[in-house]
């Protein structure tokens, strides 16, 4: 058998046989499997140019920025059996939601993810597509994408959602922006209860603009609807606001409508679990004219941060001014139903500096998930999840020791728990974290300039702990965390 | 059709054949569906204080059961024309091969199931893999401090410029604001200026297609900040002034920012960073072959020498000894762009497709991308009009001038190619050539392919020359829906179901 593959092949093209059929270990001289050429072929397309060597193609770059090559500081090259091998170490040094359970919250959510969600994403149609932008052989994701904007659109409450954004505090900011357009003024305000991350991205995105940007202080672990009020003025191009704010606490909106038609500005809603929305009021229903956020709770792993979901969605009415990519329904030459890319004279590569945005490539794929996620989940598995998320928030809060404290008022799945000193709060992290259980985020982690109220010594201040909740916590959790309470008071 | 037709369309190219199912909305099934996932978790009620709360009114999110929304979407992904399906020279897009194990190991249970927030020392394998990574990109652009956090190349775009201005202002320069983008840019670069509260000025090309040294010479004064250039130019040209072009621009006082989509030419042959460039962002879902998940997720960090490295969006991922750690206070930062260090499972594949290549194959990338863009070049340009003489790198560009003469435009082109069984290359840019197609083939596609494509593109022109054009203006007749009506969806636009 060899012998015959001789006469057909050089020595290189059979080691590069040899790799692709994975036979190969980690030696120097691995050839490229994701390269169909062989050196023939090469030759061959070089001598139809009339080129004895590649160096031809390359002649139009001075010689002094030409690399000697392979001389790179970048590591040896792996076989796939070799690249499985680094990962597969590299992933088990970190502990992770299969070993450990997970109360953390704070913008990301460890949810349940159906085998489905995976599965569908993972087929090469949707995977390796780009943008569509030849709708006649898109229409898989353009169909997509518009089940994605209706079910977004129904599940915020909203008229209308976009293909998506990156993520939460970029669809925030991007809120703010959209507001000063429709607006045609030019002052922010955002509440101080908006997670941290969301308004320092918004307020980064604005500074280089004209225009002024106001947080306002809460004062407390929740959100202050009276002096959100007060910041209001008629200068006000929109007020932001998050719902249920970072802290988890729910609240009624109703007053914060009425300040804002006072002063003709608009309402920005932001959320960072939108699970919430099948079980609590939408920021629809609540009034809202934008609602941005994270869309990672529907079928999207945590991913240390990435790639996740963000979601925009507005009134009808400000439709033109969203930023963003939409799909639309229209037909076909011969009549059939069918949809594209729409409102392009939106975008950067028709409007260039005057456009709404400049984003281009979104989260297309996560949109697929979340259309499927919540195709799987239908309003009936939505609201199980909201349910036991919330439920199990109940569970722990009702069943705290004497020593810790929880927030008061009404909380979907998060809430802060405060110990008597930091010391006592990290005693319970360490042995939390020893039996397996993330047990929350220090505050200051994520909101380094939040001291809490009393203002005093930092080290004795740092005693909050941000706890989230989501339908992956079983009764067994609860038990453990509450006991670990006890043991490490 | 003639029976000689069908043959060549049915055996020569794949063509689009398959089984293609209509399939309705799924608000359009028209069943209740049972609840068909059984959810873990705890049944207990929900406070009072809640209860205030809750929806009056249902969303509305039909539900279907497991095998029915399995179905669904698989139907609707046989809709789809993906690079798994066929050929996708699309132009400044860089739609290549997306390795599979890339896909395993970036699901690894330790990579996909970790939170942003849990603690450092938690997660070192993760953060090991993202600051190698981070290292690698900074050694391949010639600049070696790299932000992953940008979520795509226009996120990338304007933190770079975010950085620039910083930079400039610590100066005392606070009145450059003006950046100079040549007009064959991608359209994302004035809009990002735009949003960085900076204005451009538009750089009109040379008669080569590349930037006319006298025209930004006109251009650079006391006002200007920066230079947008790409390299190679969306022209697929190579900016062979590139290292005056960089002077001219520094002389002046500005910085030069490299738009980075095109460095699928250049990976391990040669560096911006060498070149004077200042600061790039890469588009990994291009170079590095993260797959584009039709329109995202992507990544676009940005790699800056060091002058700007002080100005880099945090947290920055660090290695102190043999630990990783997130660094969130670096006084002169321009800040968080983003919620998280960056779009973490994106980076974990172009880990994978670096380390398949390693320093010995990198330059392979480059090599072959640039062989089969020129070799595709060399097939048609007798037959096609070239806008601009001479070797292309990565991509080519061609226009429709010839078969415009027989009433044959660009899109009619584009959409015969789907009926051939390919997907087109991009049209209508970049913009300084009337009815541009730029093609770019990536590394990952075999000489046969090519030979197909170009025979595909030369019996398009042949048709033209014969006349027989009712085909092309036809286009595409085989996949199951034709030219969609695009005035209609954006005159009256329907985004939602109605409920």
């Amino acid at each position: 058998m060899l012998s015959y593959v001789k006469k057909q092949y050089t020595t290189q093209e059979i080691e590069g046989f040899i790799t692709l059929c994975f036979l190969c270990g980690d030696k120097k001289d691995i050839t490229m499997r994701f390269l169909p050429h062989t050196d023939t072929d090469r030759t061959a397309m070089l001598e139809t140019m009339g080129l004895s060597s590649i160096d031809g193609l390359f002649s139009d770059i001075p010689d002094e920025f030409h690399l000697q090559r392979g001389q790179l500081d970048i590591a040896e090259a792996l076989s796939e059996a070799g690249i499985v091998r680094k990962f597969t170490k590299a992933s088990e040094k970190n502990r992770n939601a299969t070993n450990t359970r997970y109360f953390l919250g704070g913008g990301t959510y460890h949810h349940f993810v159906p085998a489905v969600v995976d599965y569908v994403i993972s087929r090469g149609e949707f995977l390796t597509a780009y943008t569509p932008y030849q709708p006649e052989i898109a229409q898989g994701t353009l169909q997509a994408l518009f089940e994605f904007q209706t079910m977004i659109a129904r599940l915020t409450g909203m008229d209308v959602s976009n293909a998506s954004m990156y993520e939460a505090a970029t669809a925030t900011a991007e809120a703010a922006l959209m507001a000063r357009r429709v607006s045609r003024k030019n002052r922010v305000v955002m509440a101080g209860s908006v997670n941290p991350r969301y308004r320092s991205v918004t307020a980064n995105y604005l500074s280089r603009l004209d225009g002024e940007y106001e947080e306002v202080d809460m004062g407390c672990f929740g959100t202050d609807l009276k002096k959100v009020i007060a910041a209001i003025d008629g200068q006000t191009a929109c007020v932001i606001v998050q719902y249920p704010d970072f802290y988890g606490s729910v609240y009624d909106l109703a007053p914060l409508r009425e300040a804002c038609d006072a002063n003709k500005c608009l309402m920005i809603v932001a959320f960072s679990d939108v699970s919430a929305f099948a079980l609590i009021e939408s920021p629809g229903a609540m009034g809202a004219d934008i609602a941005v956020g994270s869309g990672q709770s529907l079928g999207i792993p945590m991913a240390y941060g990435g790639p996740h979901l963000g979601l925009f969605t507005c009134k009808q009415k400000y439709l033109r001014q969203m930023p963003g990519r939409v799909c639309g329904l229209t037909s076909d030459a011969d009549g059939k139903r069918g949809f594209v890319l729409t409102l392009s004279t939106r975008e950067q590569h028709i409007r260039r500096e005057k456009a709404t945005s400049n984003i281009c490539t979104n989260q297309g794929l996560m949109c697929t998930a979340a259309a499927t996620y919540l195709t799987l989940m239908g309003d009936a598995g939505l609201t199980t999840v909201a349910r036991h998320s919330a439920a199990a928030l109940q569970s722990l809060v009702s069943q705290l020791p004497d020593h810790v404290a929880a927030l008061e008022g009404a909380h979907y799945n998060e809430t802060v728990l405060s110990f008597a000193d930091h010391q006592a709060r990290q005693r319970f992290l360490t042995a939390a974290q020893a039996d397996d259980i993330f047990a929350g985020i220090p505050l200051e982690q994520i909101a380094p300039e939040q001291i809490s109220p009393e203002q005093m010594d930092p080290s004795a201040e740092n005693r909050h702990l941000l706890v989230a909740t989501t339908e992956m916590v079983e009764e067994a959790d609860i038990n453990d965390y509450l006991r670990l309470l006890e043991v490490a008071k | 059709m003639s029976a000689s037709d069908m043959n060549a369309t049915t055996f020569k190219y794949s063509a689009t054949n398959g089984i293609q199912h209509e399939e309705p909305l799924l608000f359009e099934h028209a069943h209740d569906a049972p609840e068909s996932i059984h959810l873990p978790g705890i049944k207990g009620d929900i406070p009072d204080a809640l209860a205030a709360f809750v929806r009056q009114k249902p969303a509305n999110i039909p539900g279907l059961s497991e095998p029915e929304t399995v179905r669904h979407f698989v139907r609707l992904s046989q809709w789809n024309h993906g690079i798994e399906t066929g050929f996708y020279p699309l132009g400044s897009c860089t739609m290549k091969y997306n390795p599979r194990v890339n896909e395993q190991v970036a699901r690894l249970p330790g990579l996909a199931h970790i939170h942003p927030d849990q603690p450092e020392e938690t997660v070192q394998g993760a953060l090991e893999l993202l600051y190698e990574v981070q290292q690698w990109l900074g050694e391949v652009s010639g600049l070696p401090h790299v932000t992953l956090q940008p979520a795509a190349g226009a996120h990338g775009e304007l933190a770079g410029l975010m950085m620039i201005r910083a930079c400039l202002d610590a100066r005392g320069d606070t009145e450059r604001r003006t950046v100079l983008v040549p007009d064959s840019a991608h359209g994302t670069n004035p809009a990002s200026a735009a949003l960085c509260g900076m204005h451009t000025v538009e750089l009109k090309s040379g008669p080569d297609g590349r930037i006319d040294l006298d025209e930004l010479k006109a251009h650079l004064n006391d006002g200007t900040a920066a230079l947008m250039m790409t390299n190679p130019n969306t022209a697929g040209a190579f900016e062979t002034d590139i290292k005056e072009i960089c002077q001219l621009v520094h002389d002046a006082g500005g910085l030069v920012y490299g738009d980075g989509a095109n460095l699928n030419a250049l990976v391990g042959l040669a560096r911006p960073g060498d070149m004077g460039i200042d600061c790039l962002h890469i588009n990994v879902h291009k170079t590095f072959a993260t797959p584009h998940g039709g329109g995202g997720p992507g990544a676009g960090p940005v790699a800056v020498n060091d002058i700007l490295a002080p100005y880099l969006p945090v947290p920055c991922i660090v290695k102190n000894d043999d630990l990783y750690a997130l660094q969130h206070n670096i006084k002169t930062s321009i800040g968080s762009v983003l919620s998280s260090i960056g779009q973490s499972g994106v980076y974990m594949r172009a880990n994978a497709y670096i380390s398949a290549f390693g320093r010995e194959h990198l330059h392979k990338i480059a090599e072959d991308a640039v062989l089969n863009a020129n070799y595709i070049l060399h097939r048609l340009k007798n037959v096609y009009h070239v806008p601009f003489e001479g070797v292309c790198k990565h991509e080519c560009l061609l226009t429709d001038e010839i078969q415009n003469r027989h009433g044959v435009k660009t899109l009619d082109i584009a959409k015969r190619l789907i009926d051939l069984g390919f997907h087109p290359m991009t049209v209508y840019f970049p913009l300084i050539v009337h009815g541009a197609m730029l093609i770019e083939p990536t590394e990952t596609e075999s000489r046969e392919t090519l030979d197909n494509f170009c025979d595909a593109m030369l019996e398009i022109a042949a048709k033209c020359e014969a006349g027989d054009t009712d085909a092309l203006h036809e286009a595409p007749v085989k996949p199951f829906r034709r030219r969609l009506d695009e005035t209609q969806a954006a005159r009256k636009p329907v985004l939602v179901w109605p409920q």
